[in-house]
């Protein structure tokens, strides 16, 4: 079942390629049809999933015998919302692309590709397969931004390409080193994190490797410079998944990966990764802070929000007190999520008034809530709960690493909460600037919010919405995960 | 043992080796008969992929033969002998589709499957070979069809060039090589691999054995394009129809890597005369180098030639290792088959290239991908697994490699080579973006349809095989882990 849920979206892809390409629309409506078939199928496995069992889903079979490696996959209560928020993420950018064609067939077929690289991530339990499924949900990427990305496309899309591949290569090597060292050899999450073959230097070393590879994803400063030129040239629905889906591969390295194979180093290295965490969640909201491009702007908060990511991983690793390392890995997980439902919906907002407005600049927009007033409550929704408004996601998910993080050091909260300041300045900057005030658009013809992106967008509101109402919803499923991480030495 | 002559006309245990080489006699009568004769022309063609077909079938039916050596001690039949020429009448097969196709219509169509069948006949020769003199013999057996396979358009005058340049710099390379074994029969009164090892193992004179080491090395880093023995590759590969390019940057490079690694562990057992270190540093200097210099390429076949140079890099990791790590001939025959696929799938998209639009500059790929969607997508197959993107060969490949070279303690070297698979990246995907990224110039012409049969055949068999190779590397694995055993 779970195999069919990796593979479902790549099949479709290629029975996508055999359709007619004079035929557009038809191409565009199966892509959605798949897309939402394949959310339909996460579902399915939501509804057969026990919050309380652990790994489920499990099928494994040899794959590379003579190295040990497995295709052992599985899903666990952390994993398991991360790839429903990716095919609901597809299914959302499906909708949103309807009208677009330009080579839908290509288009339809690399988002289908990426979602099986994606998901195949959240579900791997071998680091080979995992490593391997990485680097497949990060080559579509590079085609999305480079075909159908905006001006300087080319440049955005190589520079993604090499800063997110020097970076997984690190993590290769670190895998390689735990592989190397581990007796008997095996490429196993499980039986490596049963072993914890590494110790002292190739720990450190190891550990380095890792946080690379996912501190590029992520991003973690100063590796995140390639993230603010992707977004802004990818297409909207291009950043929708870079930042819904893609960036999570690096949110759900550190929450579970890390912490499974380097429980001793990530300890060890915590400092540092505190401070690691504290530069990015300021720098991020500092950054965003001095854009006047809405789509930079944006992609800014995201290296804020992923902060919180890392600063969880960080007070799990500084911390003694098992409830404390629980509720930081907890808000750690809900940020992912979170941040998927939220900054995706930004991301697809932005590209809406760019493609009315066919500017990206927050200066040529102002008093939209006369012109569009659907738009501009949904845009404030978004808003707010990027801010940490209660009631949203995103204020569970940071309430909690903030709440682990002043029970453990108290001058880190201050800093964090000093991030939350600007971020809410910000965002109250932003709604104060573009959705009050006078009336003044690049475009005289300024329609507000059409049936098809309310169905792309609102559901994230909601989903978001009864998050943040109802957060045990989506951490019952989490909690135990990370409860027994806590339990590491 | 076989000590009389009768016993050492072994001549059951060569049998592919026969049917290429009765097929290449036949073909000189037939291909002057068939010579400039319509339909005929395709005859030795037909003849020599049948050739190649069942030769590949008798050496796979020997892999499960015991290990022995026949001819008196001079030739080896084992996995490894068997396993590289498997590798190599692949390669040879795919390449003559490649060839095939691009000289179809063209009236040297006949005599291209004859050069090329005795080209890979010295490449399965030298990876058998236990004797100094069969060694040279097989290696200019190598060598001299391959001349002739480059200078195939005699009018032109790029090809004139290249074979020339290709000429010189291997007589000079074999000749030196040539002298360095020379050494060898000096310090121990024998031509044959085992006894100079076991002698030069016991108390070879140190000084002597470097240098013949040195000398010895310069031939078969020709045959294998390291830095600084590349120098004719770029030029010949450029000079040469694409498809002869494919083929010389294949069959004799992975018999350059059968012949020194046959040569090293033999003679020079467990790192006599300091080997490793020297291909360490070879293959760190061949993988900056080769991937430095293929970033400034303006041209595909050029640009593919310096890519092949650096992927040679990548191969020496596990070479450098071969005597102590367990897996490092495994990774070393698991990456040549890779190599060979997505090589010849990009030098054959090339060569399509070449046919269609008579040029082969980067600028000319503009837009490919809209205009010609298989090619395009073939070659950009080939360009990601040679950058080692999974889940093609070139990932599987890297990935053993990369844990061979960790397992050998060369850290340092897996680290260069890490950094230098980022830096190819960017002249692969530079590549890449040309076929996808760019719209086509307005003013060009539209290419010229149908890529025909041997083309389709040529990028199915050499794409299909970097997938399943990439997916299901234990296919693989299961083959080159017969590389281990030798006599």
């Amino acid at each position: 079942m779970l195999s069919l849920v990796i593979f479902f979206p790549l099949a479709a892809g290629l029975v996508l390629l055999v359709l007619p390409a004079s035929r557009p629309r038809l191409v565009r409506w199966v892509a959605l049809l798949a897309a939402v078939t394949e959310l339909a199928l996460t579902l399915v496995l939501l509804a057969g999933f026990n919050a309380n069992g652990g790994l489920q889903w499990e099928t494994d079979v040899d794959w590379i015998p003579s190295l040990g490696a497995g295709y052992s996959i599985g899903v666990t209560g952390i994993s398991l919302p991360l790839i429903i928020l990716t095919a609901l993420l597809t299914a959302v950018a499906m909708v949103y692309v309807l009208p677009e064609r330009q080579h839908t067939r290509g288009h339809a077929f690399l988002f289908l590709l990426m979602t099986t690289g994606l998901i195949g991530v959240f579900a791997s339990r071998d680091l080979l397969l995992f490593y391997a499924f990485f680097e497949v949900g990060l080559v579509p990427m590079y085609f999305i931004i480079g075909i159908w990305g905006h001006e300087n496309r080319r440049y955005a899309a190589i520079k993604f390409f090499l800063y997110t591949r020097a970076g997984s290569l690190a993590m290769l090597l670190s895998f390689l080193g735990l592989y190397l060292s581990s007796s008997p050899r095996t490429f196993s999450l499980d039986e490596l994190a049963a072993q914890s073959p590494l110790s002292g230097t190739g720990a450190a070393l190891a550990l380095l490797g890792l946080v690379l590879g996912f501190g590029v994803k992520l991003p973690i400063f100063p590796l995140h410079n390639w993230l603010p030129d992707a977004h802004v040239e990818a297409p909207t629905e291009g950043s929708v998944l870079l930042a819904g889906a893609q960036l999570k591969m690096g949110a759900y390295g550190f929450i579970v990966v890390v912490p499974t194979l380097l429980p001793q180093a990530t300890r060890e290295y915590a400092p540092w990764l505190l401070a690691i965490a504290l530069i990015t969640l300021v720098y991020g909201a500092l950054a965003a802070l001095a854009q006047s491009d809405l789509k930079r702007l944006v992609a800014y908060t995201s290296v804020n929000h992923m902060g919180y990511v890392i600063l969880g991983l960080a007070v799990w690793g500084l911390a003694d007190d098992g409830d404390v390392r629980r509720l930081a890995l907890n808000g750690a997980a809900v940020q992912a999520v979170s941040h998927g439902l939220l900054t995706g919906g930004l991301f697809l907002l932005v590209g809406m008034l760019q493609a009315r407005g066919h500017t990206r600049e927050m200066s040529r927009f102002s008093g939209l809530l006369q012109a569009a007033p659907r738009y501009s409550f949904l845009l404030a929704a978004l808003a707010f709960g990027s801010l940490g408004l209660p009631g949203f996601s995103g204020f569970v998910a940071e309430f909690q690493v903030l709440g682990a993080t002043v029970s453990e050091q108290l001058w880190a909260a201050a800093v964090v909460v000093l991030g939350l300041v600007i971020m809410t300045a910000l965002f109250i900057l932003v709604l104060v600037r573009i959705v009050m005030g006078e009336l003044s658009l690049p475009e005289p013809n300024f329609p507000d919010l059409d049936a098809r992106e309310a169905i792309a967008s609102v559901p994230l509101v909601v989903l978001s919405l009864a998050i943040g109402v109802l957060p045990f919803l989506l951490l019952r499923y989490i909690d135990p995960v990370s409860q027994q991480l806590s339990t590491l030495p | 043992m076989p000590s009389e002559t009768a016993s050492c006309l072994d001549l059951w245990a060569i049998y592919p080796e026969l049917v290429l080489a009765g097929l290449g006699l036949l073909l000189v009568p037939v291909a002057a008969f068939t010579h400039g004769r319509g339909r005929w022309r395709y005859l030795p063609g037909g003849l020599a992929f049948t050739g190649i077909v069942a030769a590949l079938g008798l050496t796979a039916r020997m892999l499960d033969w015991e290990s022995q050596t026949v001819f008196c001690n001079t030739y080896a039949l084992d996995g490894f002998a068997h396993v590289f020429k498997l590798l190599l009448l692949s390669g040879a097969g795919i390449a003559l589709l490649a060839i095939l196709a691009q000289f179809r219509g063209h009236n040297q169509l006949a005599h291209a499957p004859m050069a090329l069948l005795f080209a890979t006949l010295g490449g399965m020769g030298l990876s058998s070979a236990l004797d100094l003199g069969l060694i040279v013999l097989f290696l200019q057996m190598l060598s001299l069809p391959s001349y002739v396979l480059v200078t195939l358009v005699r009018t032109d005058r790029a090809s004139n060039e290249a074979v020339l340049k290709y000429f010189i710099y291997a007589a000079a390379a074999l000749a030196v090589m040539a002298y360095g074994l020379t050494f060898l029969y000096g310090m121990t009164g024998s031509l044959e691999l085992g006894s100079i090892g076991a002698a030069l193992a016991g108390d070879g004179d140190r000084v002597w054995i470097v240098l013949a080491l040195g000398l010895i090395l310069i031939g078969y880093a020709f045959e294998m394009t390291l830095v600084p023995f590349h120098f004719w590759a770029p030029d010949v590969y450029s000079g040469a129809p694409a498809a002869v390019s494919g083929f010389v940057s294949v069959v004799p490079k992975i018999a350059g890597f059968a012949g020194f690694l046959r040569f090293v562990l033999y003679a020079l057992p467990d790192g006599t005369g300091g080997w490793p270190m020297l291909v360490t540093l070879l293959a760190a200097l061949t993988m900056t180098a080769g991937n430095l210099v293929a970033l400034r390429q303006t041209h595909l076949k050029r640009l593919l030639a310096y890519s092949s140079i650096a992927q040679a890099g990548y191969i020496l990791i596990p070479v450098a290792v071969a005597h102590e790590v367990a897996g490092a001939m495994s990774a070393v025959g698991y990456y040549l088959a890779a190599y060979l696929l997505m090589n010849l799938a990009a030098f054959s998209v090339a060569s399509l290239w070449e046919r269609t639009q008579g040029t082969d500059r980067l600028a000319s790929l503009a837009g490919m991908g809209f205009r010609q969607p298989l090619p395009a997508l073939v070659l950009a197959l080939a360009l990601l697994s040679l950058a080692g993107i999974p889940p093609l060969a070139g990932f599987a490949g890297k990935v053993f490699l990369l844990e061979v070279g960790l397992e050998g303690d060369l850290t340092w070297l897996v680290l260069l080579a890490a950094a230098n698979m980022v830096l190819a990246l960017y002249y692969y995907v530079g590549v890449i973006a040309k076929l996808y990224l760019e719209r086509p110039a307005p003013n060009e012409e539209p290419a010229k349809a149908g890529s025909g049969v041997l083309y389709v055949a040529t990028f199915g068999i050499s794409t299909l095989g970097t997938l399943m190779l990439g997916v299901f590397p234990s296919l693989g694995l299961e083959l080159t882990d017969l590389l281990r055993r030798l006599v």
